[in-house]
């Protein structure tokens, strides 16, 4: 009787995404109706162009690389009870440590370099998202606040980095020198950018899922985000708790802004993790903090992406049809979550 | 005359959980009518069915001879039927007044609260029932006997004719639980009706005029309650033969386990002291019991004593060693197992598997490299699971489960396994005979393999029946410590129940057992 309450809870949230997901594409095609002189090629643009050809495609599933780290981060520390709203400044910092890394190191060998750059990029993210952890055990300040405001002012300093001491003056945008050759990630499906990271990013699924659910920290962890209380009662050192997801979640998104430099831009351009941060809660939110869920919530979003930028070029449609349609979805599925959240903030 | 019938009343939780199974259950006028049965019988889905907070499945209602449909408390209340809940619905930062008339105030120029008016119409009912409660106090400052007036004043001003009191008497005295039902024979006179839910079948005997038995969600027996006695009536809720009884003898075996000195808890913010210079001495193999009404002190003690509140001074000592400022976790690993009054929000983690649940407190015994190790894990699981009869299975949700099997999962993990102290408060609220003879036996069983056992409770029946020396608590400070002699007379009942209410303030040291052969009691010292 029980386990079917649960499948059947399973069921119910998984109709109701389903519902949201047909909402918002039903709401593309209306837009499109209004906005377009020609309906049909910009809907078919929309909808079939990412997948026409391994160019489109394969630029798709790369952009949901980072979206799959940023919405891993966002997993696990909400898992935890622990909210760390920071991830925009966190993805920034990665990206732009994994390029001073590589810069320093220019003649390094290749593999060195790349582990090298997503080292400093994890260490320096799970640092800052670290910090409101820590306030938050020693002060009991909220993270939430302290995490986003933190993550402003390092977008900020990131921007000064970029365009004032590594500004490259030789290209005409503003971003740092290009990091060397050799620490360009493999591109696996030419002519488009999807790269290793792909694999990374699945990877990096399935260990978040198995550190979570088959673990003794993950157990833990667990156990404070779902009840703190019951959990010192069982012994377990709650305040550990309030630091540790910060940090994971701090390191995946410094992940994810690493990869998009070592795989996409060879270089920190500014700017160029912009949105990665927000969209990454929503990609946990619709993944409801499960880290295999994360996969395809991040597709998803992905297509939306490739959809509109395809509408824009096979259509007559602008951009920012795709982002209507993620935050419409946003919307949707945040009002659940958020109201779950409260709920539980509330009782903790 | 026939008040209500309720008919065929059928009502399904999720997919195949009946709570009622086509229940017939009648009321006359002017009676006052128990309800029995063990926990999950379905008596709380009837009345909730009946006060408009659930809706039958099939089945109809009717009222004064016509049939109704209530979907809401309001149609409930418009039919005049009034509902005291088991856990009172009061704000305390409001007036005895304001509480009352909460809702459905009387205005002034249809725009301001008319205090005066709601005040005097208010007094009028608390006069005429002979309640003690003043109108312009403030609910905070009642005591629970008094919170719980409220909550009947507050349904006879709403002109209620028929009052369904939910287990009223859990959080009573004997002295409040007297006085409860005088109240409620004064209402009968009034010619008002009363239904009442209870699991204590003296009670039955005391209050009812008829009695309807639950089981499993269906009605078993409806009897004048003059025709029956409490063994029929067990027999009747359990289906077998099962009365309180148990098998324990005093017996301290060992030297001291856990000792409160002088333990000082200070309410944040004032010098209001929750604790009071509390000296307090557990001592292997022995049960000391701790009753006291809610609020207290109680809470204080049990929380103090699981290392989940600092005291102010004073000190807690563990086999000789400080302890105060330890956490829950450092206590557990010297020996401490502790069973919360909170059962719902700190005893377990709701929507967390029961296994989750159970290894709470020693997963660290199941690791392998920072693995948990699942199939030991669900071994150890399955294996509690049998031996403590939790229905359901260990892989569900442990808040899908009904309170008597989640207070189960928490005996499992608790008292499984060596202990030196156990701290258990409230053990069987809520319970059923049954399920309470259970959690009884193991506590019983803990201290047969030495652990000494701080019973925390408001039901002075069952500490009077398990603990080997009983304290008294009242506004925070111990006020009488006597040997138990498991004397269930009305008359020691009422006798500790003096102290329970601050009647009496003889007691000096605990040193000394206040002696109990002629109730009277010897000062010795000075007093604290």
């Amino acid at each position: 009787m029980k386990g079917r309450q649960s499948a059947s809870g399973v069921l119910s949230t998984v109709m109701g995404l389903a519902l949201t997901i047909l909402f918002s594409f039903g709401l593309v095609i209306l837009l499109i109706f209004l906005l377009s002189k020609m309906p049909a090629k910009t809907i078919y643009a929309f909808f079939i162009g990412p997948f026409s050809n391994k160019y489109y495609l394969g630029n798709m599933l790369n952009v949901a690389v980072p979206l799959i780290f940023t919405g891993l981060g966002i997993a696990v520390a909400f898992k935890s009870s622990v909210f760390n709203l920071g991830g925009e400044g966190q993805v920034y910092a990665g990206g732009l440590a994994a390029t001073i890394a590589c810069l320093a190191i220019p003649h390094a060998p290749g593999l060195v370099g790349m582990a090298l750059a997503l080292v400093a990029a994890a260490t320096v993210s799970a640092a800052i998202a670290g910090f409101s952890g820590f306030f938050r055990m020693k002060w009991d300040a909220d993270e939430m606040i302290s995490s986003f405001l933190l993550s402003a002012a390092v977008a900020l300093v990131c921007n000064y980095f970029i365009t004032g001491p590594f500004d490259d003056p030789n290209n005409n945008i503003l971003s740092t020198y290009p990091i060397a050759k050799q620490f360009g990630l493999l591109k696996i499906f030419p002519p488009s950018k999807l790269n290793v990271s792909a694999f990374l990013a699945i990877a990096a699924a399935i260990l978040v899922y198995i550190f979570m659910n088959k673990t003794h920290a993950g157990y833990e962890m667990r156990m404070c985000g779902l009840n703190r209380e019951f959990s010192r009662y069982g012994g377990i050192k709650v305040s550990r708790y309030l630091v540790l997801p910060m940090i994971l979640s701090g390191a995946l998104h410094g992940l994810g802004g690493g990869l998009m430099v070592l795989g996409t831009y060879q270089a920190a351009i500014k700017g160029f993790s912009f949105g990665m941060g927000w969209n990454g809660i929503a990609v946990a939110l619709i993944a409801r903090n499960n880290p295999l869920g994360v996969l395809p919530a991040a597709l998803l979003f992905a297509y939306l992406d490739a959809g509109a930028k395809s509408a824009m070029l096979g259509g007559d449609v602008t951009f920012e049809i795709a982002s209507i349609a993620q935050s419409f979805i946003f919307y949707l599925v945040t009002a659940q979550a958020l109201y779950d959240i409260v709920r539980k903030r509330r009782r903790a | 005359m026939q008040l209500l019938e309720m008919k065929g009343i059928t009502k399904l939780y999720a997919d195949d959980l009946v709570a009622n199974d086509s229940v017939d259950f009648s009321l006359e006028e002017r009676e006052i009518h128990a309800i029995v049965g063990e926990n999950g019988a379905g008596k709380t889905t009837l009345m909730k069915i009946l006060y408009g907070l659930e809706q039958p499945d099939s089945g109809s209602i009717l009222f004064r001879g016509v049939k109704k449909s209530i979907h809401s408390p309001l149609d409930a209340n418009r039919l005049g039927i009034g509902m005291v809940h088991q856990h009172f619905k009061l704000i305390p930062d409001f007036t005895v007044a304001e509480n009352v008339v909460l809702g459905i105030e009387p205005l002034r120029a249809k725009i301001f609260v008319d205090h005066v008016t709601a005040a005097r119409e208010i007094r009028r009912v608390i006069e005429s029932h002979g309640f003690s409660i003043d109108p312009n106090a403030r609910v905070r400052s009642l005591t629970v006997g008094q919170m719980q007036q409220v909550e009947i004043v507050k349904m006879l001003y709403r002109k209620a004719e028929l009052l369904i009191l939910d287990e009223p008497t859990s959080v009573l005295t004997e002295q409040e639980i007297d006085s409860l039902f005088s109240t409620l024979r004064s209402l009968r006179e009034d010619g008002k009706t009363c239904i009442i839910i209870t699991h204590k079948l003296q009670e039955v005997m005391d209050i009812s005029d008829r009695v309807t038995v639950m089981r499993k969600g269906g009605v078993v027996a409806v009897r004048s309650t003059s025709e029956v006695d409490k063994a029929e009536l067990s027999r009747l809720m359990v289906g077998k033969n099962m009365l309180f009884q148990l098998d324990r003898k005093y017996a301290a075996c060992g030297d001291s386990a856990l000792e409160f000195k002088d333990v000082t808890i200070r309410q944040r913010g004032s010098n209001r002291p929750l604790l009071d210079r509390v000296n307090l001495t557990v001592r292997s193999c022995e049960i000391v019991g701790v009753a006291g009404v809610s609020g207290n002190g109680l809470g204080e003690l049990e929380d103090s004593a699981a290392g989940l509140r600092r005291i102010d001074s004073g000190q807690i000592l563990f086999d000789g060693q400080d302890i105060s400022g330890l956490s829950t976790g450092e206590l557990r690993a010297r020996g401490l197992a502790y069973v919360p009054a909170d059962r719902l929000h700190r005893g377990s983690s709701l929507s967390s598997t029961v296994t989750e649940n159970l290894i709470v407190t020693n997963h660290h015994n199941f690791l392998r490299a920072g693995f948990l190790k699942s199939g030991k894990i669900r071994h150890y699981a399955t294996k509690l699971v049998e031996s403590f009869a939790i229905d359901g299975g260990p892989r569900i949700a442990i808040g899908t489960l009904s309170g008597g099997n989640i207070q189960k999962v928490i005996l499992a993990r608790e008292l499984t396994g060596e202990a030196k102290i156990v701290v258990v408060s409230e053990p069987t609220w809520g319970l059923d005979v049954a399920s309470s003879q259970f959690v009884y036996e193991k506590i019983l069983e803990m201290r047969s393999a030495g652990a000494g056992i701080l019973f925390i409770s408001s039901n002075l029946d069952e500490i009077i029946g398990i603990a080997d020396s009983i304290a008294v608590m009242y506004r925070g400070k111990v006020v009488g410590f006597l040997r138990n002699e498991q004397d269930q007379s009305k008359e020691f009942k009422e006798f500790i129940g003096e102290y329970m209410l601050g009647l009496r303030d003889d007691f000096v040291s605990p040193d000394d057992f206040v002696s109990r052969d002629d109730f009277a009691v010897r000062a010795k010292g000075e007093s604290s």
